[in-house]
């Protein structure tokens, strides 16, 4: 086994974040009307055929928007990357049970370019004039991980000037009846954050770096979640980009690596370190 | 915009490859149905979901299984897991990786658009409720990975019909910023009756099904939508000097990728070539060379009649007056569209053109749209050296990629 490098690279920093909660018989509301005050408008009637996924996705990217100094600065040399947590099952599960019974006329033309994995990414690109790669990445229950790697990984390594990446999830997998419909009132959960290269050195604001995974240690990994959910992310990432005593916070993907999120100039702070990665190894 | 250094040691070079498609399983009878002219189109049965009586596709006949120990639980899978794992495999033993690389240095990227609603839909057609369920099982890039002991980043990705391509963009990243030592990248698709009515009811797909080897004519003043097709590709990346380190076969290099959005509508083609071009502009800037210097373009036309007048409008504004005399076909021509598995298997077509020193044709081209003049390649194939191809790949959501594939040094 040869010796291979445990280091930590070069990463991203953020320039503004939201968590959207919505339970889903709100999601017809927010799909008329999505843009919250001070974010920019969408094309009409924009969010018609999306997956709840998607809506509030892209609900989540106009409050990050609207949170910036400067609202109104465009964003059309960004790229997105949207990480959905198994996205579409609702309206995928209508399809075939209508398709079954009626035939081939009764799959919506909408169902495969809303409901793949790409569906939520485009959106944002769509809706907001972003002209950087817009890509869909996850899919499963490694979603998290699955994003937040891709994310940093593209940030440094695509012509965008930054990356908006797009997290969802139901906090709990909608029941669905024998025809798809829906018997309970899951909450749709969605992170937005925007996130760009690093400055030369910059402790002003929030910085996400990857550390590659120990390659010995990782081999012995199972798969598995690092039980680590999207609302803790936004939780930690809220903290340190608001103060909010947590100096960094780390994030053990399955195949070992770390996603560490440092809170600004925090080595300056004696503020203390909540590093909550289940399996949090320390650098040989 | 060079995305990588050149002549750093940390260009990606192709030391695997795995291909399972309509017009063979092998490099070598995709390179000669290629450029042969043969065509994947045929007739096939109406399946549940399908509109007409008379359906046509390009569909692998059958998916070999893998060779070596360890898949004797083949013919259990799905036909998604079976599509992709073959090609996967088969990339991943042909690279012949040294055992002391330790597995959480090689990474896995599978481009796949849909693969939920692929598996639901598989379920469901064979009685299964689980997409009724609240379920979250684990994904087919988890399921790969374990399966052939690769223990570093494992990630799927989707940018529809781009799909495969960015996952070659995204492995290709992490080979540069040391994230892994190798990595096994591409995509696969099936063919399912929900996609193919739901692009029917689009209006996206050909309705030829009078003549479905004439169906697909991308670039053809006649041309009247795509034919919808299965399988994909698989290669392993590996940095150029790791691999001529070790004396790896070394099939090409992905020298440059590029990569944009047209933000222009969710499943509407967008006529206007500025980011289309954009993208092939990035591509040629990351390889470091002058358009002029592409000897073939893989065109991503796949006979629809927006798109294939907006990529040759976003060639020709990408390669200037080089364009005149570039050569250009659509291989989607002969093996239909593979969605997912499209660009991993147009990256296998650029080999071909690059190995076999000829630009595959692209068939029933009887008339040039005077909006898609180009080089064109009609029928038959043309001798040609080929050192350096430009493959293109758009998708819904106005996803656009270009891969600059260049001769193994």
């Amino acid at each position: 086994m040869q010796t291979l490098p445990f280091e930590s690279a070069t990463g991203c920093v953020l320039e503004s974040h939201a968590l959207v909660e919505v339970p889903l018989a709100e999601i017809r509301g927010l799909r008329d009307a999505p843009v919250p005050d001070g974010a920019p408008a969408l094309p009409p009637r924009f969010l018609r055929h999306c997956d709840e996924h998607t809506v509030v996705g892209v609900r989540a990217v106009l409050e990050a928007i609207a949170a910036l100094p400067d609202p109104t600065r465009p964003f059309d040399r960004y790229g997105v990357v949207g990480a959905p947590r198994i996205a579409g099952r609702i309206t995928g599960a209508q399809t075939l049970v209508q398709a079954a019974a009626a035939g081939g006329i009764a799959v919506s033309p909408h169902v495969v370019p809303q409901c793949s994995l790409h569906a939520l990414a485009s959106a944002v690109s769509v809706a907001l004039g972003m002209h950087g790669l817009n890509l869909g990445a996850g899919g499963g229950p490694e979603a998290l991980s699955e994003g937040l790697y891709t994310a940093i990984s593209l940030v440094n390594a695509s012509a965008c000037a930054g990356l908006w990446l797009v997290l969802t999830e139901w906090d709990e997998e909608p029941v669905l009846d024998a025809v798809g419909r829906p018997t309970g009132d899951p909450l749709c959960r969605a992170v937005a954050l925007a996130l760009r290269p690093p400055a030369a050195p910059d402790a002003s604001t929030v910085a996400f770096t990857i550390r590659n995974a120990d390659p010995i240690a990782a081999c012995d990994q199972s798969s598995g979640t690092t039980g680590h959910g999207l609302a803790d992310l936004a939780r930690a990432v809220a903290a340190c980009a608001g103060g909010g005593g947590i100096t960094s916070w780390s994030h053990i993907c399955p195949w070992g690596a770390e996603i560490r999120i440092v809170a600004p100039a925090a080595a300056a702070r004696p503020a203390r370190s909540e590093d909550r990665g289940p399996a949090r190894r320390e650098a040989a | 915009m060079s995305f990588i250094p050149r002549g750093s040691g940390t260009a990606s070079v192709i030391t695997g490859l795995g291909v399972v498609s309509p017009l063979g399983n092998s490099f070598a009878d995709v390179a000669d149905n290629l450029l042969a002219g043969r065509s994947g189109v045929r007739e096939i049965d109406a399946a549940a979901g399908a509109r007409e009586g008379r359906q046509f596709a390009a569909p692998v006949a059958a998916i070999p299984e893998p060779t070596g120990p360890g898949f004797d639980d083949f013919a259990t899978l799905t036909r998604l897991e079976q599509m992709c794992l073959t090609p996967a495999a088969t990339a991943f033993a042909a690279a012949g990786l040294p055992g002391g690389l330790a597995p959480a240095r090689i990474g896995m990227v599978l481009g796949i658009g849909a693969e939920q609603l692929k598996a639901w839909e598989l379920d469901f057609l064979h009685g299964g409720r689980a997409v009724l369920e609240p379920r979250r099982d684990e994904t087919l890039v988890h399921r790969l990975a374990r399966r052939l002991g690769i223990a570093g980043p494992a990630v799927a990705v989707a940018a529809a019909c781009a799909s495969s391509g960015y996952a070659l963009a995204l492995g290709r990243s992490w080979l540069a910023a040391d994230r892994v030592d190798a990595c096994l990248v591409g995509g696969c698709d099936i063919l399912s009756p929900t996609a193919i009515a739901a692009f029917y009811n689009l209006r996206a797909l050909s309705r030829r099904s009078d003549d479905p080897h004439k169906a697909s004519r991308p670039f053809d003043r006649d041309r009247d939508g795509f034919v919808m097709a299965e399988g994909g590709g698989f290669f392993v990346l590996e940095r150029r000097a790791g691999a001529a380190e070790r004396g790896a076969r070394v099939h090409g290099e992905i020298a440059g990728v590029g990569m944009s959005s047209d933000a222009h509508h969710m499943v509407a083609p967008c006529s206007d070539p500025t980011q289309a071009a954009r993208a092939i502009g990035l591509a040629l800037a990351d390889a470091g060379i002058d358009p002029a210097a592409v000897d073939y373009v893989n065109a991503h036309a796949a006979g629809t009649p927006v798109g294939d007048a907006a990529e040759a409008g976003a060639i020709r504004l990408a390669f200037g007056p080089a364009a005149a005399t570039l050569p250009v076909s659509s291989t989607k021509s002969m093996s239909g569209h593979l969605v997912s598995g499209a660009a991993a298997f147009e990256v296998v077509a650029c080999l071909a053109a690059i190995q076999r020193d000829a630009v595959p044709p692209t068939v029933n081209l009887d008339a040039i749209d005077p909006a898609c003049a180009l080089d064109h390649v009609p029928h038959t194939a043309r001798p040609h050296r080929v050192r350096v191809a430009a493959s293109n790949s758009f998708g819904f959501g106005g996803a656009n990629l270009c891969l600059v594939i260049r001769e193994a040094a």
